[in-house]
């Protein structure tokens, strides 16, 4: 198996330096923990779950051994070997060339995975890629110019041709498969409406989105929309941010890293649950930093219209733009079987596959 | 079909009591949940338990759209419903606006109504926008999404039905019912890798009597199966068994059992498979056999009856099952046959009776 991140530490309570090591973490811990609650957190101890972990180099690989005890029986494979802080493109070669079993495939690049012959498996979308206009940024400040800068924004453009359509545009902070309401939200690029808008914007006021470094889908994304704003007059550049955790080039350079200003910046949101109060709930924790964003949270018996109204009053603050939907993609080779595609919030199901290998031979 | 044990990160099933968990529903015989297949749902057939939510809906309409008494009226329906259940709908919901003095007209009206029946992953979501003039407002309800009858294509002479028994989080390995030993009460038995649990209807409900843990020396093997023989009086699965008087509960005591030579009990790693029972002769059909799809365990599957052999072609409809069936036992008596299948939907074992009736 092999995946793009670096994973430091597998214990849960050692907090992970970027948003890929934090998901990669939490994947791998689902196997090692017996469980885990409603919050996400993992209970019990290490090798409770359907494996233990047999060797570990940090940030390089690790070996995880079937669990002979395990409580909901031993999983069928002996063993899970995994590689760390792979490119997307040697994950794919090593699967074509019978390497590895298992891959991450960025959702951006699962066609073309899919036009080589690679056996592919996606997920309903569960991740939000979305827009976020920085707290007490004075340029972003006026609800006219956030409201400018997300009518303009092409979603089909983004879908279509940087996601190769996988993926969905995403007008509000969940899913269609999972609230029933996000058809409510509008997805139309109105770029007549952001040049009417443009006028009442200084002339002078210049803009900087924000992308992680290391995430080549939010650098596509965040150029698309500078054109976006070209086009609808706005002055908007797309600026990389370094990725959370990551050392400079240099590392005797004891000069502070220079911080970069940003008025807006991409984030990927992924649900924690297909349960639309428990996925909205986290999310508005994440964006309440970094947006503002203070709304109440939402009582476990909150109907479907309070989970939709208090989306909708996000929505409408304008600090937050919702852009696609991003499946999670994995590739696999034919030696696979019963491999179930996971439900939001749910981990790779690796206790339950068995490798043919009479598939190989075929 | 082999046991399915999958890891479910969300729903820990042992570590909440363990009747939390178990949702009882159920049906012995005279008030079974029976899912039998039939005909499209028509116009207006839709369970009671809607007609409460499309009550309040048409309440929220009328409250959101005061002052307007007349609408122009759109329905779309961007969920799993079919048509019929549709029209159903619609017209519940006509009715009901009328009796609350709202009346639908083709334009001009005085606000717009555009109805969406949507669904979200667990219910259905009935959303109605009302438009007048500039001023829109939202209002929706939600629906429960079990409440609908399965509806299927036209029936052969040979009908096969389904009984949902009952359903729970823990895995199943196979059940029984049998009538207990007070004149009149039932026992629905329940065999899980780790317990034998035996219940009474009570009270209208099923109502855990006894549970008895089986007791392995090692956690037991993933795809684990095990199997009831009521006339025997005992439950066998690999390394253990269960003895004694079924109707009598206090009686049964677990031991440890030299390892199963049983072809029936050993699990073939979740390799596709197909599960059958042998049934007694009906409707004509000499040696009707009861058999299982051919998918694995991460698909829907079915059961449908051959005679003698899936060669010689089906003499049944499929009965479809949310998930893989996992155990396909015929009664003692061979009229029906009991069937553990998994609901990937909702994530449930459920235990069902299948039985065999001739003609419509």
């Amino acid at each position: 198996m092999e995946i793009g991140a670096t994973i430091k530490s597998l214990d849960p309570s050692v907090a992970a330096a970027s948003p890929q090591e934090a998901d990669a973490k939490t994947e791998l811990d689902a196997l090692l923990y017996d469980h885990r609650g409603e919050d996400g957190a993992f209970a019990g101890t290490a090798g409770s779950g359907a494996f233990r972990v047999s060797e570990w180099e940090a940030g390089k690989r690790a070996v995880l051994a079937a669990n002979e005890d395990y409580r909901q029986g031993r999983p069928f494979v002996d063993a899970i070997e995994i590689q760390m802080g792979r490119s997307a493109h040697e994950r794919v070669v090593d699967l074509e060339l019978n390497k590895t079993d298992f891959v991450q495939i960025p959702a951006e690049q699962a066609r073309q995975a899919a036009d080589r012959g690679v056996r592919v498996s996606a997920s309903q979308p569960d991740e939000l890629l979305a827009l976020v206009f920085v707290r007490s940024r004075a340029a972003t400040g006026d609800a006219r110019v956030r409201e400018a800068i997300a009518r303009c924004i092409d979603r089909a453009a983004i879908v279509n041709f940087i996601l190769q359509k996988e993926g969905e545009p995403a007008g509000g902070l969940l899913p269609q498969w999972s609230s029933g309401t996000a058809f409510l939200f509008s997805l139309d690029t109105d770029a007549h409406g952001a040049k009417e808008i443009r006028p009442q914007i200084p002339a002078s006021t210049k803009f900087v989105l924000g992308y992680d470094s290391a995430d080549t889908l939010e650098q596509s994304v965040a150029e698309r929309i500078a054109v976006n704003a070209k086009e609808a007059g706005i002055s908007l550049a797309s600026r990389a941010m370094p990725t959370p955790g990551t050392k400079r080039a240099n590392a005797n350079d004891s000069k502070p890293e220079p911080e970069i200003h940003v008025d807006a910046r991409l984030i990927h949101l992924r649900m924690p649950s297909p349960h639309p109060r428990i996925s909205l709930t986290a999310f508005i924790n994440r964006l309440g930093s970094l947006a503002g964003i203070a709304d109440s949270p939402l009582p476990e018996s909150a109907s479907p219209e309070d989970i939709y109204y208090s989306e909708r009053s996000i929505i409408n603050s304008g600090l937050v733009v919702p852009l696609v939907w991003l499946p999670q993609v994995v590739g696999l080779s034919a030696q696979v079987r019963d491999w179930k595609r996971p439900e939001a919030g749910q981990s790779w199901p690796l206790a339950d596959v068995w490798l043919d290998s009479a598939a190989d031979a075929r | 079909m082999l046991l399915n044990a999958l890891c479910n990160w969300h729903k820990p099933m042992r570590l909440l009591p363990r009747l939390f968990f178990l949702r009882a529903i159920v049906a012995l015989l005279t008030i079974a949940f029976t899912v039998r297949s039939s005909p499209a749902q028509s116009a207006g057939e839709i369970p009671p338990e809607w007609g409460e939510v499309l009550r309040s809906l048409a309440h929220k309409i009328a409250a959101g759209a005061k002052p307007a008494k007349t609408f122009s009226l759109d329905v779309r329906n961007l969920s799993s419903l079919n048509e019929g259940e549709v029209d159903g709908i619609r017209q519940m919901l006509v009715a009901d606006l009328s009796s609350l003095g709202l009346k639908i007209r083709m334009a001009p009206a005085d606000a717009q109504l555009q109805v969406t029946l949507s669904e979200s992953a667990h219910d259905y979501v009935w959303v109605a926008e009302i438009r007048r003039g500039e001023t829109s407002d939202v209002v929706m309800v939600s629906a429960e999404r079990g409440a609908m009858k399965k509806s299927s294509a036209k029936r052969p002479s040979l009908t096969l039905q389904r009984k949902l028994i009952w359903e729970q989080e823990a895995r199943i390995l196979d059940f029984g019912l049998l009538e207990a030993a007070a004149e009149g009460a039932s026992i629905l038995v329940i065999l899980e890798p780790d317990t034998i649990a035996f219940y009474d209807y009570r009270a209208g409900e099923w109502q855990l009597n006894r549970g008895i843990d089986i007791g392995h020396e090692r956690p037991v093997q993933r795809d684990v199966r095990g199997r009831i023989d009521l006339q025997a009086g005992k439950a066998e699965l690999p390394g253990s068994e269960c003895a004694g008087n079924f109707q009598r509960p206090e009686t049964v005591t677990c031991i440890r059992t030299p390892a199963t030579k049983s072809a029936a009990l050993a699990g073939v790693r979740g390799e596709n498979a197909e599960d059958r029972a042998m049934v007694a002769p009906a409707c004509g059909v000499h040696d009707p056999v009861l058999i299982s799809g051919p998918g694995d365990w991460t698909e829907p599957d079915f059961i449908q009856m051959y005679e003698g052999s899936r060669q010689r072609g089906a003499v049944s409809q499929q009965i479809q099952f949310a998930g893989p069936v996992l155990a396909l036992w015929a009664s003692e008596d061979g009229k029906t046959a009991r069937v553990v299948s998994r609901n990937l939907k909702t994530g449930a074992y459920e235990a069902s009776i299948v039985s065999v009736s001739c003609g419509d």
